[in-house]
């Protein structure tokens, strides 16, 4: 521990004052990074979060040190933290496409509460490099966050007309090391000659990229057309 | 060598630094191939809860450390109540509610979301491991638990493509149907173990539906050979293959 927070590690006027102070000060830094984002909870909310769990942990300490009442210091401050996962569970998402938004701001949100925590215990340093490192994973990682390869799972939609034509298409992509991770097969209403009978949306997840995979099944005989979703 | 563990195991600027560290990287290594595969929870997620979990931790070890030194006279008169884990507990707690929120249930009995809820909910254990100083378990556990995530789930992918067991969902025209399906499913010797049908009534828009829970027989079980044949039938509207 350091020397020079020794004087601020009581509950007194002045340290409470410095502790709000600082508290606020991470709570906006982290914020505002979000809130130039764009992101549901911007700064104004970090704070607050930031400044609650300082406030909470502080009348934890104040209770035994000042109050003198037989507690346990940390209670008041370990319910902040399963009390903001509630917040957390409440700022995800879900969205239509049923996937999951709002999970770094979540995660984030609850690494600034317990920032809060942290000053207001008067663990000062701990606040301090926590607030830095979640500074440090929210804006600088995000960047390297865009550069790394991304192979997320595509839907290839096609129709066709015999169901050999199915078993083709599905050889050609395991040839091409993809894995199919799902298959949906519609039968089509239609009754002419040319018209195709079946669509089917197949899964599948791998390296080969989307659009040299898209053209291969295009080209293939029997297959009337096929799109990537 | 000795001398480096024990520095590091006390409570000093300088061991609270490397152990915050430590989580982030835990983190980052948890959640990077969870970022490549595009999922909602990525690394940045990772590494702020595991980071957040090694701070409850600490505040912990803080506190008791000043109740043993500078607060001991308060301690000494009003009586020493106080659990050193209990902060590190309810970061457990907590990432239980977030996980919940992550779970999202799907059409068709399925869920989706529950491998990255019980991934965050390994990085806050770790985080914590990594707060308290007990650097070997999180050494060796990040090795396997960065194992399970991120490297097992082609092979689990594979395992689940050669089953036998199979379950699929089928959109069809009438309630009859359902003989001419189980029909053909005796022809091709799959064994039916259960039909959920979901929707009897023929309303505008829906076909009625059932999932069938089915084991294929030894000889010939290709997934995608037991959906063509389906589709092929001309009372089956759709058919798809559930995945859990």
């Amino acid at each position: 521990m350091l020397s020079i927070f020794d004087g601020l590690r009581g509950v007194d006027f002045l340290s409470v004052f410095v502790r709000i102070v600082i508290a606020c000060v991470c709570g906006a830094a982290v914020g505002l990074d979000r809130s130039a984002k764009n992101r549901p909870a911007g700064f104004r909310t970090h704070m607050l979060v930031c400044l609650g769990s300082t406030v909470a942990s502080l009348t934890g300490v104040y209770l035994y040190l000042e109050a003198n009442l037989p507690s346990d210091v940390s209670r008041i401050s370990s319910q902040v933290i399963s009390g903001l996962g509630f917040i957390g569970a409440g700022t995800i998402v879900v969205t239509k496409k049923r996937t999951v938004k709002g999970l770094t701001t979540a995660a984030g949100l609850w690494t600034t509460g317990i920032v809060g925590l942290a000053i207001g215990s008067g663990y000062y340093e701990l606040g301090l490099l926590g607030a830095a490192m979640v500074l440090i994973t929210e804006s600088l990682l995000s960047l390297l966050n865009s550069k790394i390869h991304h192979h997320p799972e595509y839907t290839v939609e096609l129709s066709y007309r015999e169901k050999t034509y199915l078993d083709d298409v599905l050889r050609l992509c395991k040839n091409h090391r993809m894995a199919i991770t799902n298959l949906r097969i519609h039968t089509m209403d239609s009754v002419g000659q040319d018209l195709p009978k079946y669509t089917a949306e197949v899964e599948m997840r791998g390296n080969t990229d989307s659009k040299v995979l898209l053209e291969l099944i295009q080209e293939m005989p029997g297959v009337v057309s096929a799109a990537i979703q | 060598m000795q001398d480096l563990t024990a520095f590091f195991r006390q409570f000093s600027f300088c061991s609270i630094a490397l152990r915050l560290v430590l989580a982030m990287a835990v983190g980052g290594v948890l959640g990077l191939g969870r970022t490549r595969r595009g999922r909602s929870a990525g690394f940045r997620t990772y590494m702020l809860i595991s980071v957040g979990a090694a701070m409850c931790a600490m505040i912990s070890l803080y506190l008791y450390q000043m109740l043993k030194g500078p607060w001991a006279e308060t301690a000494a008169r009003v009586g020493e109540k106080f659990d050193a884990s209990r902060m590190a507990a309810q970061a457990m707690t907590s990432i239980g509610f977030l996980g919940a929120g992550i779970i999202v249930k799907e059409a068709h009995q399925q869920v989706n979301g529950v491998t990255t809820a019980t991934g965050l909910f390994a990085a806050v254990c770790m985080g914590v491991a990594a707060g308290v100083g007990f650097y070997e378990v999180v050494l060796l556990a990040v090795l396997v638990v960065g194992l399970v995530l991120n490297l097992l789930s082609p092979l689990e992918g594979a395992f689940k493509r050669h089953l036998r067991n199979i379950t699929l969902y089928v959109e069809f025209d009438s309630t009859e149907s359902i003989s001419v399906i189980t029909e053909l499913l005796n022809e091709q010797h799959v064994h039916i173990y259960d039909i959920d049908i979901e929707q009897t009534e023929q309303k505008a828009s829906k076909s009625p539906s059932a999932i069938f829970v089915l084991q294929m027989s030894r000889e010939n079980h290709s997934h995608s050979g037991i959906l063509s044949s389906l589709a092929e039938l001309s009372c089956v509207r759709s058919v798809q293959e559930l995945i859990s």
